[in-house]
């Protein structure tokens, strides 16, 4: 946890701002392989000049979680930890917005939302809510596109109670009309509202050039697709996608495992089986081709996206990827893009590119930044030309060992605690990848070599690809005329 | 807390009080290690605080170094001087983030005379009433300083001392600039504690301004994206000014914008020298340690700084609100409401009041607020309250802060607040809603246990601001001593409309002019001002 992605309750301390901006992950940091430290050197000395320190890998010996799998296909994972008087526990869901009818996009996410505030069959949704706030319970159900997810965190001494309730949410939502009312209100205001900060627009209106506008990746809610929803639609939708069969629960924590197995027995045992979907985006459409698109808005600053469909995680590629764009832009301060743009020319405050290797379709590769108005053409220009500068000459030997000693010596941090471990495999297992997936991705990527990183920087990225998406005040479009031909995204008024 | 989840980037940290004492006596499990036990202070003969805890899960630690500065030890003219400082940290000392330190000095001292140059050029212009693009004199300074700064940057190994971290596996490495304090976090495989202690030493002890000019730049960018281009930036930052008339609370933290122009290497470097002493500063530490070792490792490298004087107070008091403050923000976006009242500093008895009364009001979806707002009247999509904004150790304000469900309007819902707020007054809360603050607040103490970085946080802020991390265990404590009573006599006294700001997001009303904020100002054309 870091102060500056970190916000919880109770007793505001202080408005603070950062350093620089957390970006979005991109690719999980790894571990090392204790073989590829060893040569390293010395042991651990007492130097006092901080650049000639050298220290010996610390021991990775994570505990394995136990996995276990319910006659009706549920799958559990357990972790104790007995540490602090706490169970959490994270069910992962075959279910996603990616399967809304194209008529009634925000379907699976209301769903999510009001499986949690709708209450239960047992528990009027009243009821619930006191019940879970008086024994500070969090419980929570969520909807993305891709996959659903539900937590639950709560005392040990309030397990069973917690688990039951847990399972009756996920089992026996019962949609409480007003709830569900409530709920398209909501989702309305804020379609009135995601136009107000230049960020979102940037981010929603790239992912809409990436994958087309009507692909579930990058399809927005609308007024209409949310009038559309029905309860009944929310109780259908929760009917044919929520099945034991198509669930991974992890718990971790303060537990007996015995004694919650049974209770996971009583609580889930009963649940029969169902038709699980099998996850099936249908094809891109989007040109391959360079498009610049420009969305005019008053403000003081040009936000600035750049890049382009990427691969896939389990691509041969991938790891070298990772690495080329760590060294571009997804390393912070040591990446080109830092370096150059913020630390050199004092043009931009964030700054980075990011890699989200896909799994079920392609993925993304892009920069991102945001800067003003009068200096908008000579940071794209920098952000294309430290591009092509990628494809044209290997990476320095010194910055391929500053990646990789950052890459294998952060590893640790990918399982830091029992609930970040089981997490992990959780996720591993959803998206059909080996569980030392991970260890994999390190071992390969300690191997890399300069030529490798120039071999898939050619393949793998493409400046007459890129599709530059700029939202900023009227005199942006100008300066983009240089980079292509410009067209102009109108918003709609409404949101 | 959607409501700032919702800022971007101006994130909202709150520190949660307490770690009961008492939650050993949990009949629920096994008795949770007792915080009180498990921090073990130590203090340098230069003043420097160090607070560790041992946590073996993992072969990791936490670490958050925080000092006592802050926006609320700035002055007008200077505002944004902490942040920037705290931007300048990163860029190294004597011996980090340059190729030679020797030959660097002169050029950046150089830099600094030929910057003087073209203020004073500036200033002459200006009085003479001339135009600065027809200048000669100008056009060649400034051809002069960028040469210079290319001369200097050819010394500059960039971004050296982060790059250190994160060579070593660093991770979470950010620092942050608030009212009352500022912090530097890192966390790290356990055995690179060496190095953190040569760094953070190295720079405590003699940091080096190089790149200056354009890190004054950096923070420009930060000032556009976080507030000038922000809906809810902008309207924090006029709500803060309009609640604060004297006290430095009402200056935006990352400085009005010709403030920023005008910092320079001078003032920051004297600001290093006032605030950040030893004696200033608290280390707080969590994970796979031995404190022993690290106690010894911290005097080895800390232990050298000298002590300094301790930095002047803060003298200026906030003098009492004579009436209600109401101020408008032009935006093109959704309108959003804020209401601030102001109270006592934290260690006030009646701070401990709010803490309960911010609970009430907002915590979770049985809340007062979120029932009344949300689920009965459907006016708001969200509805928050806060205490301490926006700092603790200054009296600051409590502050609600509410998203309007169209068609409804701002005037509406501050009106169900406020009926809200007179209902604090006239009838006694009652017990359930007492239990569940306190069941919450127990639950979450034992939650923030299990984040290293998240305890060092805890443990640091409140040694520097409470000047005792045992704050955490005692504020529990008064919480849990205020009863129904406490409430309505502390909302009778605060609460009230002289005593009131009202901040509101509204459309520009057609035909008015654009702001000034919208245009471009280049940061090259800097105000004069005297350091």
């Amino acid at each position: 946890m870091n102060a500056c992605s970190v916000s919880t309750r109770h007793h505001a301390a202080s408005l603070l701002i950062c350093l620089f901006v957390i970006a979005p992950v991109l690719a999980v940091t790894e571990p090392p392989p204790a073989a590829a430290l060893d040569q390293q050197g010395p042991r651990s000395s007492d130097q006092t000049d901080p650049r000639q320190m050298k220290f010996p890998p610390v021991a990775l010996n994570p505990p394995e979680p136990e996995r276990l799998v319910l006659e009706n296909g549920m799958v559990v994972y357990l972790l104790e930890d007995h540490e602090l008087p706490l169970v959490t526990v994270s069910a992962t869901i075959r279910t996603g917005g990616w399967m809304d009818p194209s008529d009634k996009v925000g379907l699976a996410a209301l769903t999510g939302h009001t499986m949690r505030t709708g209450g239960t069959q047992r528990t009027a949704a009243a009821d619930l809510d006191q019940e879970l706030e008086r024994l500070a319970m969090m419980m929570s159900v969520s909807i993305g596109v891709e996959s659903g997810v539900a937590m639950l965190d709560v005392l040990k001494k309030d397990l069973d109670r917690g688990l039951a309730l847990f399972a009756d949410v996920l089992r026996r939502p019962a949609f409480d009309p007003a709830r569900v009312e409530l709920a398209k209100l909501q989702a309305r205001e804020s379609i009135r509202r995601r136009n107000d900060q230049p960020q979102s627009v940037a981010s929603r209106e790239f992912a809409k050039l990436l994958y087309g506008p009507s692909h579930p990746f990058a399809r927005e809610t609308s007024m209409e697709s949310i009038g559309r929803v029905t309860r009944e639609d929310l109780i259908g939708f929760h009917a044919a996608t929520f099945h034991p069969n198509g669930i991974l629960l992890g718990i971790t924590g303060d537990f007996d495992k015995a004694t919650v197995l049974n209770t996971l027995l009583e609580l889930f045992g009963d649940w029969t089986p169902g038709q699980v979907p099998r996850m099936t985006p249908p094809a891109i459409e989007s040109a391959d081709s360079r498009q610049v698109r420009f969305v005019g808005k008053p403000i003081s600053q040009t936000h600035l996206r750049a890049g382009h469909l990427s691969i896939k995680e389990t691509d041969p590629d991938y790891p070298a990827l990772v690495l080329v764009n760590d060294i571009l832009g997804g390393g912070s301060f040591r990446s080109r893009l830092f370096q150059d743009v913020r630390t050199k020319q004092g043009l931009a405050y964030s700054i980075s590119s990011v890699l989200r290797g896909g799994i079920y379709e392609r993925g993304v590769w892009g920069m991102r930044t945001e800067t003003k108005t009068a200096s908008t053409q000579q940071v794209i220009a920098t952000l294309v030309a430290n591009l092509e500068r990628l494809r044209e000459q290997p990476v320095t030997d010194a910055e391929l060992e500053e990646a990789k000693e950052a890459f294998v010596n952060s590893f640790i941090f990918s399982f830091a605690s029992p609930a970040s471990i089981v997490n992990r495999r959780l996720q591993l297992e959803y998206d059909g990848l080996p569980k030392d997936f991970l260890q994999q991705l390190r071992d390969k990527v300690m191997k890399l070599t300069k030529e490798d990183l120039l071999r898939v920087a050619r393949d793998q990225l493409h400046p007459e690809r890129l599709k530059i998406l700029a939202v900023g005040p009227s005199d942006t479009a100008r300066v983009l005329a240089g980079f292509g031909e410009v067209k102009e995204i109108k918003l709609d008024p409404e949101g | 807390m959607t409501y700032q989840a919702s800022q971007a980037i101006l994130m909202l940290i709150i520190s949660l009080l307490v770690f009961g004492s008492d939650l050993q006596a949990d009949p629920g499990g096994p008795s949770a290690p007792g915080l009180a036990d498990r921090v073990i202070k130590h203090t340098l003969a230069n003043g420097l605080t160090v607070l560790l805890v041992e946590r073996h899960q993992s072969p990791i630690v936490s670490i958050n170094l925080t000092f006592g500065v802050g926006g609320i030890n700035e002055h007008n003219g200077a505002t944004g001087l902490a942040h920037l400082y705290e931007h300048m940290a990163f860029k190294g000392t004597r011996t980090l983030g340059t190729k030679d330190y020797a030959r660097e000095q002169p050029l950046l001292e150089e830099l600094d005379r030929i910057q003087h140059e073209i203020e004073q050029t500036r200033e002459r212009l200006r009085a003479d009433g001339q135009e600065e693009a027809s200048s000669p004199a100008l056009k060649q300074l400034r051809q002069r300083f960028a040469e210079a700064q290319e001369r200097a940057g050819q010394f500059v190994v960039g971004n050296e001392l982060a790059m250190l971290y994160q060579r070593h596996g660093g991770v979470g490495l950010n620092a942050s600039t608030g009212k009352d304090v500022t912090r530097y976090t890192v966390s790290l495989p356990a055995n690179r504690l060496p190095l953190w202690a040569a760094v953070e030493s190295d720079r405590m002890g003699s940091p080096v301004f190089r790149e200056f000019y354009k890190e004054r730049d950096v923070v420009l960018e930060e000032r556009r994206l976080r507030t000038d281009d922000s809906p809810n930036g902008l309207l924090y930052e006029a709500f803060a000014a309009a609640a604060f008339e004297a006290h430095p609370y009402g200056f935006p933290t990352i400085g009005w914008a010709s403030d920023i122009q005008s910092l320079t290497p001078a003032v920051t470097e004297a600001f290093f020298s006032t605030y950040y002493g030893p004696a200033n500063a608290v280390i707080a530490m969590v994970g796979d340690i031995n404190p022993t070792d690290v106690i010894a490792l911290i005097e080895r490298t800390f232990g050298n700084i000298p002590a300094m004087t301790p930095p002047p107070r803060v003298v200026t008091v906030e003098p009492p609100q004579r009436g209600e403050r109401r101020v408008e923000v032009e935006f093109d976006a959704e309108p959003v409401l804020l209401l601030g009242y102001h109270k006592p500093a934290l260690g006030h008895p009646d701070d401990f009041v709010f803490d309960v009364m911010d609970s009430i009001l907002s915590e979770g979806q049985t809340s007062r607020l979120y029932q009344r707002l949300v689920r009965e009247k459907r006016l708001v999509t969200t509805v928050d309250t806060q205490t301490s904004f926006p700092g603790a150790q200054a009296p600051n304000l409590f502050v609600m802060s509410a998203v309007p469900l169209a068609p409804h309007t701002t005037r509406e819902i501050e009106e169900a607040i406020t009926e809200e707020l007179e209902r604090l007054k006239a009838e006694p809360v009652e017990a359930a809603e007492l239990e569940k603050v306190l069941n919450n607040l127990d639950a979450e103490l034992l939650r923030s246990l299990r984040s290293n970085s998240g305890l060092a946080s805890q443990l640091a802020y409140f040694q520097t601001v409470a000047k005792d991390w045992r704050y955490v265990l005692t504020a529990r404590e008064r919480i849990a001593a205020v009863t129904p009573a406490d409430i309505q006599r502390v909302a009778a006294q605060y609460l009230t409309r002289n005593n009131r700001t009202v901040a509101t997001l509204v459309k520009p009303i057609a035909g008015s002019k654009k702001p000034a904020s919208l245009r471009h100002t280049s940061s090259t054309q800097m105000n004069p001002r005297t350091p």
